[in-house]
């Protein structure tokens, strides 16, 4: 008798929490949709900026940087070069020049991005069994232009440069396969694993993929706590209506809300998205999934421990939207971690989107498995557990200030 | 009347320098922001060129001339041999995980087979994922390489009899002088930083203008900033913005001088120019700011389309992937942005120095920024009378 009566109470007990935790969730979407600004933040940037960015970068590398020519040689081997350099897919010649300082108008004038100068003693070197110069000027104002003019003149002059080679050995009476090893005694093979294209879009992309979850989940979540600060009466993050539950339920419900919404967004984002755009995704599908759930759970986290202390709906987008930067950065993709310097490489341990970037480059562009990503995948579990309390300690705090000023 | 007029601008922006004490937001978007900017990025990039990555060698020959090579890669600059592996494979999954950028692989006999002429293969392996960190050490790598082969050949040629003055002529027949307009170095810091920080004074710019005049409406108080500007809502604008023009300049000064005077980043003109650049940037943020807020007189919409733009100006500077690679019918939008225009003149003022006259357009569009809120000042009148805006 006694036992029947505890078990139903018990089932009770879990019936409220049930009712509780559905009637928070449900509160949270309403609130959501309600919200145009939220809507814009969560829906509409997760939708249009992967779309957005991949479109601006779909070209992966520069492709016939226009270049000038001033070519005081007139040579047959300085012509030769000339025709194997616009050849190249990286740059194309533009313009001849008979001397350099019109070259150098039409750069100043950015018609061209790079001169190649041959100098007039290019042929009476070549055939004085000499080392030839030429000198190439590169437009610095983007690297890409830089490595575009720097590959293009080193390949030529290696492809020009082994035609001399081997008529010189040849004067020598060195000829056939003795003259090719002579030429090149060890052969190095430069293999790009990864990226092999040395695609720019390849490279940015997701990184920026991954940022817009974690950049848009903070600004929104960052957003709502504004606004439910600014409606209530006394300034209290949680309304009265729904804090009854405690903390917990509270926290619990807010999150399975932005958790289940941010499963279809990360699908798009991480896995429509680098097949429509011909982006890498050479990874496990399971294993993105694998990683992305304490990704999400951890930023979801952070997102609303930060929350707390905002004041109202702007403050978060006004103050925080310069630190996607500082993420993108801290990221360790474009300047290598290895080269970030202590302090930083320290601070920037706290940022789910630090990990969560670099899980995502190894697994998706690189093609590693959940073991190889270890490191970030523990430490994003260890960041959804601190975040996680530090959430429920700052709710906690919200609702006794608010029952405070009721009582 | 002049009188007057300033009398007015004066009570504005005392009004609005009250405002400016009495809240928190005013101090850290106007001052810490970029202030924690110019710590963060000049210390990030202080060395310039990241040197000394991590790199793997796997040495299946070790013999006296792989082990005189391997040594020669521990002494390139920008790379540092961190582990040693035994397998293609091992070395694979270390790349994965990221713990090394690249591993330089000999193959089994390669003493034996070079002794030989039988040209051995020694693989360069790197990884483009981390595109800076992959092409710079394919390139320290391969250079050293080139060398490291050039020693070898240079014994093989005397071994053939060829007088020593005419050895490097066939080792390299053609040599390249390279020279880097400007950042001589190919300084990282140099070609981010120029664009970066303003980029993000301009974005600071746009959502504090927003938020100064937005502020207004959604607190319902624009009735009174108008009457203190005798209903003259040019004036009301001007005596509001004037402290943030103030400010922001004098901020994207001391960037400035950050970069030119204590980074001694190249400055091939007078720094003046690069201070008229940023003054005017600060301006044309601010009125493209009144631009968006005009359009839409809600302060959260303002702000979130300050926002799209803001990040946008990153891309559409062009210094990263340049503007006229990108997909032509983007290109054009690229002019809409003022950090564009900033970029072009300090493209062609401080890095490759030019004459001031080559600037003169980019100066002119620029300024021409500053006739958008001409376009939108009877609806940003309007929106201080009438108040209909919804304030959520």
């Amino acid at each position: 008798m006694n036992n029947s009566k505890h078990s139903l109470s018990a089932k009770d007990k879990w019936f409220s929490i049930f009712t509780e935790l559905h009637h928070i969730i449900r509160n949270e979407f309403k609130t959501i949709f309600k919200d145009r600004g939220v809507v814009i933040v969560f829906i509409v940037a997760s939708l249009v900026y992967p779309m957005l960015y991949c479109g601006l970068y779909k070209n992966e590398t520069l492709v016939d940087v226009p270049i000038a020519v001033v070519n005081a040689s007139k040579s047959e081997k300085a012509r030769a070069y000339v025709r194997q350099i616009d050849a190249s897919p990286d740059v194309k010649v533009a313009a001849k020049y008979f001397n350099m300082r019109e070259a150098k108008t039409a750069f100043e004038a950015k018609e061209v991005h790079g001169i190649v100068y041959i100098p007039e003693d290019f042929d009476k070197r070549l055939n004085f069994n000499e080392q030839a110069n030429l000198s190439i000027y590169c437009d610095m104002s983007s690297f890409l232009y830089y490595r575009a003019l720097m590959q293009a003149a080193n390949y030529t002059a290696l492809h020009v440069g082994k035609e001399v080679q081997l008529e010189r050995l040849a004067d020598k009476g060195i000829t056939g396969e003795s003259a090719e090893i002579a030429a090149e005694p060890i052969s190095f093979q430069n293999n790009i694993l990864f990226n092999g294209g040395m695609g720019f879009a390849s490279f940015l992309m997701p990184v920026i993929l991954m940022l817009i979850i974690h950049q848009t989940l903070f600004f929104g979540i960052g957003m709502l706590a504004g606004t439910a600060r600014e409606e209530n009466r006394f300034s209290n993050l949680i309304s009265n209506s729904i804090h009854r539950g405690g903390a917990l339920r509270v926290v619990l419900g807010k999150s399975i809300c932005y958790f289940s919404m941010y499963i279809v967004f990360s699908f798009y984002i991480l896995y429509v998205v680098p097949r429509v755009f011909n982006l890498p995704h050479i990874g496990q599908w399971m294993d993105i999934a694998t990683m992305m759930l304490p990704f999400l759970l951890a930023t979801i986290f952070f997102s609303m421990t930060v929350s707390v202390f905002l004041p109202n709906r702007e403050t978060g987008m006004i103050i925080f939207l310069f630190f996607s930067l500082i993420l993108l950065f801290l990221s360790g993709v474009s300047w290598p971690q290895s080269n970030i310097n202590g302090f930083w490489k320290t601070l920037s341990w706290i940022f789910p989107a630090v990990h969560g970037i670099q899980a995502y480059i190894k697994i998706n562009s690189m093609g590693a498995d959940i073991q190889h990503i270890n490191y970030e995948y523990i430490n994003l579990w260890i960041l959804t557990a601190v975040y996680f309390l530090t959430t429920i300690a700052s709710y906690k705090w919200q609702i006794n200030k608010s029952e405070l000023v009721n009582s | 009347m002049i009188n007057g007029i300033f009398k007015t601008l004066h009570a504005t922006t005392m009004r609005e320098l009250k405002r400016m004490v009495s809240r928190p937001i005013y101090f850290i978007a106007l001052v810490l922001v970029m202030a924690f900017c110019y710590v963060f990025f000049l210390t990030f990039f202080d060395n310039g060129q990241p040197d000394k990555m991590p790199i793997g060698v796997v040495d299946l020959d070790n013999s006296s001339l792989s082990r005189q090579f391997v040594h020669n890669v521990s002494a390139t600059q920008l790379s540092k041999i961190t582990m040693r592996l035994g397998s293609h494979k091992e070395a694979r999954e270390e790349m994965q995980r990221g713990n090394i950028y690249a591993f330089v692989e000999i193959e089994r006999d390669f003493q034996k087979k070079t002794i030989a002429n039988k040209r051995p293969v020694i693989g360069i392996y790197t990884n483009d994922a981390y595109l800076v960190a992959g092409s710079l050490l394919s390139k320290d790598l391969m250079y050293m390489s080139a060398l490291s082969s050039g020693a070898v050949q240079r014994q093989i040629l005397r071994a053939k009899g060829i007088e020593e003055s005419r050895i490097m002529g066939i080792i390299q027949p053609i040599v390249i002088n390279t020279h880097l307009i400007g950042n001589p170095m190919a300084n990282y810091g140099v070609y981010l930083l120029n664009v970066l920080l303003p980029g993000v004074l301009q974005l600071m710019v746009l959502m504090m203008t927003i938020f100064s005049v937005g502020v207004e409406f959604k607190e319902r108080t624009s009735l009174l900033w108008l009457e203190q500007a005798d209903n003259s809502i040019q004036l009301a604008i001007i005596g509001k913005l004037a402290p943030y023009t103030l400010v922001f300049s004098l901020v994207g000064m001391i960037g400035n001088i950050l970069l030119y005077g204590y980074m001694h980043y190249p400055l091939n003109a007078a720094i003046g120019w690069m201070f008229l650049n940023t003054i005017m940037l600060v301006t044309a943020s601010q009125s493209v700011g009144l631009l968006l807020i005009g359009i839409t007189p809600v302060l959260r919409d303002g702000v979130t389309l300050a926002a799209f733009y803001g990040l946008l100006g990153f891309t559409f500077a062009g210094f990263t992937f340049p503007i006229e690679q990108m997909p032509p019918s983007t290109r054009i939008f690229s002019y809409l942005f003022p950090i564009r225009h900033y970029f072009n003149i300090y493209v062609d003022q401080a890095l490759n120095g030019l004459h001031i006259a080559k600037s003169a357009y980019s100066f002119l569009a620029l300024g021409c920024f500053n006739l958008l809120p001409i376009i939108v000042l009877s609806r940003l009148k309007n929106a201080a009378l009438t108040k209909v805006f919804p304030i959520k």
